[in-house]
């Protein structure tokens, strides 16, 4: 194994990557997911993107001119959008919905 | 793998008769109340998993269905958690996304390839004829699991299933299970109370805590069913959609829950919604923190306390919270040799080892570095709030450290959102004993307040 | 791209003055930027309301294709899917392109003898599309279910790319050659002083400037309304999902024009698609994801593919179409306002036009040639009555 700290395990996205896209100036959660993949593998996020954020928030507050890029609504830490399902569900239950709503 | 100095070695495991699943073609025992992980990890199975762009090798790490890194092709499905599948005769499950096998992966080539990472933006981009040829050997590579069998696909037919509810209390650990004993309690069988747990045994993080474990999680089961409250196990909330309604909801209102077991599609709606969702296990920073032999303290307590399963000998723990306490001192009991840190003035930075962990790299805060040997690497530090369900709905949250996004409340659990409750770990309380208080407190107020509002209701005057 | 190149997103104040602002970072903004930069015509601000690939550009499916019912949609591909070929080696970042081709599945007779006459159209145009019975189909995708369609076109040479990188490329190449690119920057108003003269007025400040390009995709209409136009084109919500990854067996993009369905294999193994679901159009962009989308997308999918149904959903999101009345898009300069263009009414393929648009968008700006595209395209179409409609449309 070479050696490597790995912040998103489902995509083997690294703290290198990471600090790669903050350095192209990626400072927002939704940028960083998107430019690294963080957060798109089977877990969505689970264990990657609060540590990520916690890196983010370091950054802000170690350059307050970088923090001052954002608007006020990006300024506080956030999640990126938690798309459903929340769990992984299979096409075969989901298909089930189709029409047939009904309590039993 | 089974080599005689596997660092995994089973404790008495109790429970009755062995039985035998299939793994690779090969028989492993398992036992009753095993989950898939559980059995192979007691069979001394060392790398479940290859990760999908490195081909590293992976063992569990969260054990609740939360990290992803567990998945196995199970009875011809692929990529399915096998902590979250409970081990049945027959059965039979292998390894993906590794040639020629797991435990040797010749994949694993791209690992030393990209020692810092894979840079995929700028990855050979030309020239042209390199570009296409690198594009197509990714292609081929890529993914992880192989389509399912044909035969899965004809199965029995799925249903859907709408329910309204009075009560709906999302997740069944400490918080949950109390918040609706509770409110079922204080309803006296006017009103229904139903408990989803996603898992498919109740219980939460009381089945990763030491004292508590199973039993504590079957008896708080069985004072919420004594109370009336409907549970439906190995059933997922997967999403809130706003805009949805079904056929059972009420026609002012809006928006459900959607929930998911294998074979049946819930649309659920409620006059009330306590999330009790409870938290991710999370993992530090370090160098290989992904090495296998690197899991979760709840990963960790959770064999030990339900599987009867020890991992190794020498664990290192790293955490410096009640539940690090509690899980190190049942470790020694156990037999083990526990080194513990805090993780704060003294750090980890790097897992040492070959496929498993041997050892760990600890800088402490002068910046001291030291060296210990370990057969295990312990990660006790409090879970990340499970707030995504409360955010798709527009509850406000906050990044804590410890804690993650979690979400903001009154004492009572009330969040901004109208009808919305939240209690246990996804609003910050982390001790499992303060998450079961505050979910009965949560609990009893919801019940309390929606039983005065009906009463409100019927005593006005009807209209006209 | 290089790693040591300026940041697409780097801390600039706002300038007071440009000569071009393009409203929208979108890859129409972000392409028509680059190309305009690459012309020696760099004084250009992009303005995005919020981060790279937040519009429609971030939230596609990623399908390029050459197969259109339009003479002049056929052509711009053939020349957009070439640019998309040299993209990575251009601008130095990887796309994925992966030319699998696209399989229409046909479910009617009806639309079968329709689908014949654009084929011939399109093999006129040198486009090698053919028209298969459904057991040459399942030499192709051996997955699918036979029973579900009458009939299929296939062209080969179509693909899929993974959508984001584009944005990226874009974005750091044109701030190479100087074009600065303000995201989280809202715009607000727009005063119109003269011709040529206008104050774009955002949430960091103002800009004056010659020429505004409105390339706010759906958001379109709402720009023109700033300067008191009225577009004819409105945003409607369209639904897309990813399922876990698989290891590589679908080669083409497999459509169903009837039911609006469309589903790939991305380059990471996931099977990624949509469906047409009906929704509330009221002139707003939704980005909200709905349970409906999910039931429905599974039971089409299904239908077409019963193998999957072991498969598991890994997310699904909202992106928004920008639909014009006849489903061709909006181009040039607005007849009444000198200086304010438009670039928009895209429907559910300005991804895959991008790359071409931008480019005659560029050579129209700095005075070159002038595409017959951006006559036929022309805003003034819808009151002259002389549009003709793109049939070819998923959703
Ligand atoms: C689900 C889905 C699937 C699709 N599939 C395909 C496909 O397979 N192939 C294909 O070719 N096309 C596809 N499309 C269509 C394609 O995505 C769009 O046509 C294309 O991305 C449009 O690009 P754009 O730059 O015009 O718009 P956008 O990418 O939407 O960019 C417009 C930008 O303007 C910004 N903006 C809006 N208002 C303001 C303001 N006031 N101030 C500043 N900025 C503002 C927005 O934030 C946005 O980023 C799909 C679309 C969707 C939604
Ligand atoms: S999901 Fe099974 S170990 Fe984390």
């Amino acid at each position: 194994m070479s050696e490597k700290c790995i912040v998103c395990p489902c995509e083997d996205v690294t703290l290198a990557d990471v600090e790669q896209a903050i350095g192209l100036g990626y400072l927002d959660i939704d940028e960083v997911k998107r430019f690294t993949g963080l957060g798109t593998g089977p877990c969505q996020g689970k264990l990657c993107m609060v540590v990520t954020c916690q890196l983010l928030q370091k950054v802000q507050a170690a350059d307050p001119s970088r923090r001052d890029r954002q608007p006020e609504s990006q300024k506080e830490p956030h999640p990126f959008t938690p798309r459903p399902p929340v769990v992984p569900v299979s096409l075969y239950v989901l298909a089930a919905g189709k029409g047939a709503d009904r309590e039993r | 793998m089974d080599k005689p100095d596997s660092p995994l070695s089973s404790a008495e495991r109790s429970g009755d008769e062995p039985f035998q699943i299939e793994f690779e073609g090969r028989a492993m025992p398992a036992r009753h109340g095993d989950t898939v992980a559980s059995a192979l990890i007691a069979a001394g199975v060392q790398v479940l998993s290859r990760s999908l762009k490195f081909h590293r090798p992976r063992t569990v790490f969260c054990l609740s269905g939360s990290c992803g890194s567990c998945l196995l092709r199970i009875d011809g499905r692929p990529n399915t958690r096998s902590c979250q599948v409970r081990a049945e005769p027959g059965l039979r499950c292998a390894r993906q996304n590794a040639w020629p096998s797991a435990d040797y992966d010749l994949l694993s080539a791209a690992d030393a390839m990209f020692p810092i990472g894979m840079d995929h933006h700028t990855l050979f981009t030309s020239p042209r004829p390199l570009n296409r040829l690198m594009q197509k050997m990714v292609h081929q590579i890529g993914g992880l699991g192989r389509l399912p069998d044909e035969d899965t696909a004809a199965e029995g037919a799925p249903s859907a299933v709408c329910k309204h509810v009075d009560i709906l209390v999302i997740g069944a650990g400490p918080a949950g299970l109390a918040a609706a004993t509770a409110a079922a309690h204080k309803l006296r069988g006017k009103g229904r109370v139903l408990l989803l747990e996603s898992q498919s045994e109740v219980g939460g993080s009381y089945l990763c805590h030491p004292e508590l474990g199973r039993a504590e999680a079957r008896a708080a089961l069985q004072r919420a069913e004594d109370e009336g409250v409907e549970v439906l196990v190995a059933t997922a909330a997967f999403g809130f959609y706003g805009e949805d309604r079904h056929r059972e909801q009420p026609s002012e209102q809006r928006g459900l829950i959607g929930a998911a077991s294998e074979k049946v599609l819930y649309k659920l709606s409620a006059e009330r919604y306590i999330y009790a969702t409870g938290g991710a296990p999370q993992n530090l920073l370090f160098v290989d923190n992904d090495r296998p032999g690197v899991l979760s303290g709840r990963a960790v307590g959770r064999l030990l306390a339900c599987h009867g399963i020890r991992i190794g000998e020498r664990p290192l723990v790293v955490g410096n919270d009640e539940f690090a306490e509690s899980l190190t001192a049942a470790l020694r009991r156990s037999g083990q040799t526990v080194m513990t840190i805090d993780g704060e003035r003294e750090r980890l930075v790097r897992a040492l080892g070959g496929t498993w962990v041997e050892g760990a790299e600890i800088c402490d805060d002068k910046g001291l570095r030291r060296t210990v040997s370990c057969d295990l690497i312990v990660i006790a530090i409090p879970p990340a709030a499970a707030s995504e369900l409360l955010v798709q709905l527009g509850a406000s949250v906050e990044l804590r450290q410890p804690g993650g996004f979690v979400v903001k409340a009154d004492e009572h659990g009330r969040t901004a959102q109208q009808h919305v409750f939240v209690c246990g770990e996804v609003s910050g309380t982390m001790a499992t004993l303060a998450a079961a208080a505050a979910g009965a407190r949560v609990g009893k107020c919801v019940a309390v307040e929606l039983v005065e509002q009906r009463r409100a209701k019927a005593s006005q005057p009807a209209p006209g | 791209m290089s790693a040591s190149g300026r940041m697409p997103a780097a801390a600039h104040r706002l300038a007071s003055e440009a000569e071009t602002v393009i409203i929208g970072g979108g890859i129409m903004g972000l392409g028509i930027a680059y190309e305009l930069a690459r012309r020696g015509r760099s004084d250009v601000h992009v303005l995005e309301q919020e981060y790279l690939t937040s519009g429609a550009s971030g939230r596609n499916g990623g399908g390029v294709r050459m197969q259109w019912s339009t003479e002049l949609n056929i052509r711009l591909m053939q020349e957009s899917m070439e640019i998309c070929r040299d993209f990575a080696s251009e601008l130095g970042i990887n796309v994925w392109l992966r030319q699998g081709g696209y399989l229409f599945l046909i479910r009617g007779q009806a639309e079968l003898a329709q689908l014949e006459r654009s084929v011939a159209l399109q093999n006129r145009c040198g486009v090698p599309t053919r028209i298969l019975t459904p057991q040459e189909a399942l030499r192709i995708v051996p997955e699918l279910n036979p029973k579900s369609f009458v009939a299929a076109c296939y062209n080969p040479r179509d693909g899929v790319v993974f959508p984001w990188p584009f944005l990226w490329g874009y974005a750091h190449a044109a701030s190479e050659l100087g074009v600065q690119i303000h995201t989280y920057t809202k715009v607000t108003a727009i005063d119109v002083l003269g011709p040529n003269r206008f104050v774009v007025h955002t949430s960091k400040g103002p800009i004056r400037c010659e020429r505004v390009i409105n390339a706010a995709g759906a958001w379109s209409p709402a720009i023109a309304k700033l300067v008191g136009v009225e577009l004819p084109n409105h945003p409607h919500r369209h639904e897309i999902l990813a399922t876990e990854s698989l290891k590589p067996f679908l080669k083409p993009l497999v459509s169903v024009l009837s039911s609006g369905l469309y589903f790939s294999q991305s380059m990471r193994g996931e099977i990624v698609g949509g469906i047409t679901v009906p929704d509330h159009d009221d002139g707003q962009v939704h980005l909200g994801s709905r349970l409906r989308f999910l039931e429905d997308m599974a039971a089409d999918l299904l239908s077409v593919m019963p193998v999957l149904s072991q498969v598991r959903v890994l997310r699904q999101w909202a992106g928004p179409y920008d639909v014009s009345p006849d489903g061709l898009p909006i181009l040039g300069e607005h007849p009444a306002l000198p200086g304010f263009y438009l670039v928009c009414g895209f429907v559910g393929y300005g991804f895959m036009m991008a790359p071409v648009i931008a480019r005659y968008y560029a050579e129209l700006l700095c005075g070159g040639s002038r595409h017959p595209v951006f006559d036929r395209c022309r805003l003034s179409r819808f009151a002259d009555g002389t549009s003709e409609r793109e049939l070819m449309l998923i959703g």
